[in-house]
């Protein structure tokens, strides 16, 4: 069976109260989709963000598919959202949506930055 | 009272915490892991020691009236959890200008843009001890105050007060 899967990268970006995604060709360089944080700032934190992240998917998805996009790796930065594990349920409903509008997944990475000065925090510290 | 300063490296915790009037004895975990050799490894990549955190624990155990400063205090126990925070854009010019690389300042202005040490910090130690403090634009002095005001009990907790993702 041959692979015609046309691929992208999801860059997802799970921050305490937000979250956001960039979709990009493969090299990185060039940003086809960026969500509009701006759909889900302020959003109530008792209502966590899973829906919100996941309803901005759904729409990323759509615009993504239009630029000739089937398939994304993603890249998950952020462990996000208020008392949420690593990669939080934030990020994984993201996935979870971007997969159920019909867009292939494939390699996931935690490529969460590392606040280091001299010293750092063991991978996972506290998670 | 044992009190964590936390944030991410360039915040001003070193410099602000040097200007906090109080009783209790600074700590700077950076500086105990290194001279004490409180490590389980070397991160190559960053050029950075790979901190013991139990041994750290034991180390400081039984200490209860310190403050405690450093990007990794709030991996300890503490009483209040107080993190700074700072926009990310300031954030690497403030680490270029201390002399930093380019590599160093961006990784860590993109973990204070998705929050990465508040979101630790809120993990271990809960919504009702920790205490978010915004040093953008604002002098060493003040950012003293407003942890001396935390320090006295005259701040409520907070957290999720800022949100720096437009900075990605
Ligand atoms: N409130 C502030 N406003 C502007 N620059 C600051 C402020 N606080 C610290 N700085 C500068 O930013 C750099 C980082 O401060 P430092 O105290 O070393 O941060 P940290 O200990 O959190 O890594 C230093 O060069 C310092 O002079
Ligand atoms: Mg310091």
């Amino acid at each position: 069976m041959a692979d015609e899967t046309t691929w992208g990268i999801a860059h997802v970006y799970a921050s305490f109260n937000n979250t956001i995604i960039t979709v990009t060709d493969l090299t990185g360089a060039e940003t086809i989709v960026k969500s509009s944080g701006g759909t889900v700032v302020k959003q109530n934190r008792d209502e966590a963000s899973p829906y919100a992240a996941m309803q901005m998917a759904e729409v990323v998805a759509g615009e993504v598919q239009d630029a000739g996009i089937d398939g994304v790796h993603v890249r998950v930065r952020g462990p996000g959202g208020n008392l949420q594990k690593n990669p939080g349920p934030g990020a994984q409903a993201t996935i979870r949506a971007l997969a159920r509008a019909g867009l292939e997944i494939g390699r996931i990475e935690d490529v969460t930055p590392t606040p280091h000065d001299g010293t750092r925090a063991p991978k996972n510290a506290g998670f | 009272m044992r009190v964590a300063v936390t944030g991410t490296p360039g915040v001003g915790k070193t410099t602000a915490t040097g200007r906090v009037d109080a009783t209790l004895d600074v700590v700077n975990l950076n500086d105990l892991v290194r001279d004490e050799g409180l490590t389980s490894g070397t991160d190559a990549d960053r050029g950075s020691l790979i901190a013991d955190l139990d041994a750290v624990a034991d180390r400081l155990a039984g200490r209860d009236d310190v403050l405690v400063e450093s990007h990794l205090a709030h991996h300890l126990d503490a009483d209040r959890v107080i993190v700074l925070r700072c926009r990310p854009d300031a954030l690497e010019s403030r680490l270029l200008e201390r002399g930093e690389s380019a590599e160093k300042a961006a990784e860590n202005a993109e973990a204070e843009a998705i929050d990465v040490i508040l979101s630790e910090a809120v993990d271990r130690h809960g919504l009702d001890s920790v205490y978010e403090i915004d040093t953008t634009d604002r002098s060493p002095e003040s950012v003293a105050e407003s942890i001396e005001a935390v320090l006295l009990g005259e701040r409520e907790a907070s957290a999720g007060t800022v949100d720096f993702t437009g900075y990605l």
